[in-house]
């Protein structure tokens, strides 16, 4: 009892608000890289991750994209899965009830290749009790050209963002792209259109190739970079957005450690999306936490949201 | 290939030994009782970089006796290379054990055992399981040359025959490992694993032989846990170990789905895969 006081005395607090989807702590795992939270469960105790952003599912089934789907390269790793899934109807059957118990946040993930797609889709996900808020995932860069082409056009980035914000009223984060000329453009666009939050960013686009047997790596030929090589690319399309639009962000892109968490929460960042990090060690998010608590101490903060966009002059806040 | 899984954890390990195998080839022994008594044959586990700054290496797990397991490592990037380099008294966390490892009631009673490589790693484990059951097998093993084919006396300890091929004739056989497989007689199972062009040629054989097969696939993971089904292999609808998945839409119908290799696997039926 004693410890619980004093930690309620000393311990800055690290809870944020993404729209409606309270966090205990600032941290989400993204989205295709943490399962449904129960491959994590025997590591790492999911009540101490503050959510996890299930993998995005479509309208129809998936069967993905044909092996090999990784690549590991210098500072990160490519990833072309190609949104494998069961498709809404066998998800809300049979996935769905799976996640009423996890100690932590659950955030739907909406894949589409229309409008209606992602109306049909947010509709029926966001109806289950099961999910803490949605988000869209308009921004994914290996299923063809389709996939990424809403979060790369921003009158796409509107319409999708709109026909989502129509069907629910759940917490609505927008994934956006970074392979795109102008992200504060795009992210007006889509907060305009009604999301409650965005997530800055998903993969960057790549490719590699095997010289001796003088073809790509990756099946798809194209994949999604991740891990600390696009970090920089993240933290500047953070920083950007987050002097163009109000609603809170969700960086993601390379976070490994607490220092690298806190350049996105510095760049305006209000919680921050962990992803390939996790493939390093299932317990990053928790020294993620740990990490931040410890120089909000050191500095006599009180609270998270004292130092989001403290590096960010022209930041709008929340 | 029946639930052969077993529920891992993180397990914070110290090295207490490690012999160098062969060229850049490193056994480093860790004590490690709970994941010795979890660990069945060809399951595997993810190590965490001890510098904290490259992704997890997945490893079979070589061997597992009352307070010890080893891994054995062979050298072929940075991430290996920081493994090959600890030395005695190092702390190691890895996670494990994982995935589904060979289903031995299913070999038979006439086992031949295929390596290519430091494939070896993944079957030692089979070959002291079918020793201690009694039931007869043979060691097929392969490699580039004499200097990478270690420890073939282990199996040999267990008194099971071995056959050793090289690529470049300096020992053994000169050819392919499956050469030897081909001219042997006809065993009631096969158990491989090694490079994927082994495990092809592998299934070959065992497929115009009529020979049951049982593969651990190396590949590499990036989560290892079933998370981001980065290392998918196709396999048929019908397998047991075929992830559910509804019915394409009529018109793109496909007798196949992917399965995730860290998780329904390593170990497969050669003739369910489709690759």
């Amino acid at each position: 009892m004693n410890g619980a006081a004093s930690e309620a005395v000393g311990a800055p607090e690290l809870s944020v608000r993404i729209g409606s989807l309270e966090l205990r702590v600032p941290t989400l795992m993204g989205s295709g890289c943490y399962g449904s939270g129960e491959e994590y469960a025997p590591f790492v105790d999911l009540a101490r991750i503050g959510g996890v952003v299930l993998k995005s599912v479509t309208r129809h089934p998936r069967l993905g994209n044909a092996p090999p789907r990784l690549v590991a390269v210098a500072s990160g790793m490519l990833n072309a899965i190609g949104l494998q899934n069961p498709g809404i109807d066998s998800y809300l059957a049979n996935d769905v009830a799976k996640f009423a118990d996890r100690p932590c946040a659950v955030v739907g993930s909406v894949a589409g290749f229309s409008v209606d797609d992602y109306a049909h889709v947010t509709e029926r996900l966001a109806a289950r009790d099961e999910i803490d808020a949605i988000e869209l995932n308009i921004s994914c860069p290996n299923v063809g050209s389709e996939g990424e082409t809403f979060a790369c056009d921003p009158r796409l980035a509107r319409a999708a963002t709109r026909a989502a914000r129509a069907v629910t009223r759940k917490a609505l984060i927008v994934k956006l792209s970074p392979n795109v000329t102008d992200i504060a453009a795009i992210a007006r666009e889509v907060e305009d259109a009604g999301a409650d939050a965005l997530a800055v960013v998903n993969t960057v686009r790549g490719m590699a190739i095997d010289v001796d047997a003088v073809r790509p790596r990756l099946g798809n030929i194209s994949g999604g970079l991740s891990g600390a090589a696009i970090r920089p690319i993240a933290v500047l399309a953070v920083y950007e957005v987050a002097q163009a639009v109000r609603i809170p962000i969700v960086g993601q892109g390379g976070i490994e450690t607490a220092r690298d968490a806190l350049e996105f929460i510095l760049a305006g960042a209000t919680a921050v999306g962990i992803g390939t990090g996790n493939f390093t060690d299932p317990r990053a998010p928790l020294a993620v936490v740990e990490g931040i608590r410890s120089y909000l101490s050191a500095r006599g903060c009180a609270r998270i949201t004292d130092i989001i966009g403290a590096a960010n002059p022209a930041f709008k806040g929340v | 290939m029946p639930a052969l899984s077993t529920t891992p954890a993180i397990h914070r390990t110290v090295v207490i030994d490690r012999r160098e195998a062969g060229p850049g080839i490193v056994v480093v022994g860790l004590n490690a009782p709970a994941l010795a008594r979890a660990t069945h044959p060809g399951q595997f586990v993810m190590v965490v970089p001890p510098g904290g700054e490259r992704a997890a290496v997945a490893l079979g797990v070589y061997e597992a006796s009352s307070e010890r397991v080893s891994l054995m490592v062979a050298t072929v990037g940075p991430r290996t290379a920081e493994l090959v380099a600890l030395r005695v008294g190092a702390s190691l966390d890895v996670l494990g054990p994982l995935g589904n490892g060979f289903d031995l009631d299913a070999l038979g009673d006439d086992v031949a055992i295929v390596a290519g490589g430091v494939g070896l790693a993944s079957v030692l484990l089979v070959a002291q399981a079918l020793a201690s059951r009694g039931t007869r097998a043979r060691l097929y093993y392969g490699a580039r040359n004499a200097a990478a084919l270690v420890d073939a006396e282990l199996f040999a300890e267990l008194t099971i025959p071995v056959a050793l091929a090289t690529d470049d004739g300096s020992s053994g056989y000169h050819g392919y490992v499956t050469d030897l497989l081909v001219a042997a007689r006809p065993p009631s199972a096969i158990a491989a694993c090694g490079p994927a062009p082994m495990l092809r040629s592998v299934a070959r054989i065992a497929a115009e032989r009529n020979i049951p097969a049982q593969l651990s696939l190396e590949e590499a993971f990036a989560c290892g846990v079933g998370a981001c089904w980065g290392c998918a292999v196709g396999i048929d609808r019908a397998s047991r170990q075929a992830p559910a998945f509804p019915e394409p839409a009529p018109g793109e119908a496909r007798a196949y789905v992917h399965a995730r290799i860290c998780k329904e696997g390593p170990v497969f039926w050669a003739h369910e895969l489709r690759w």
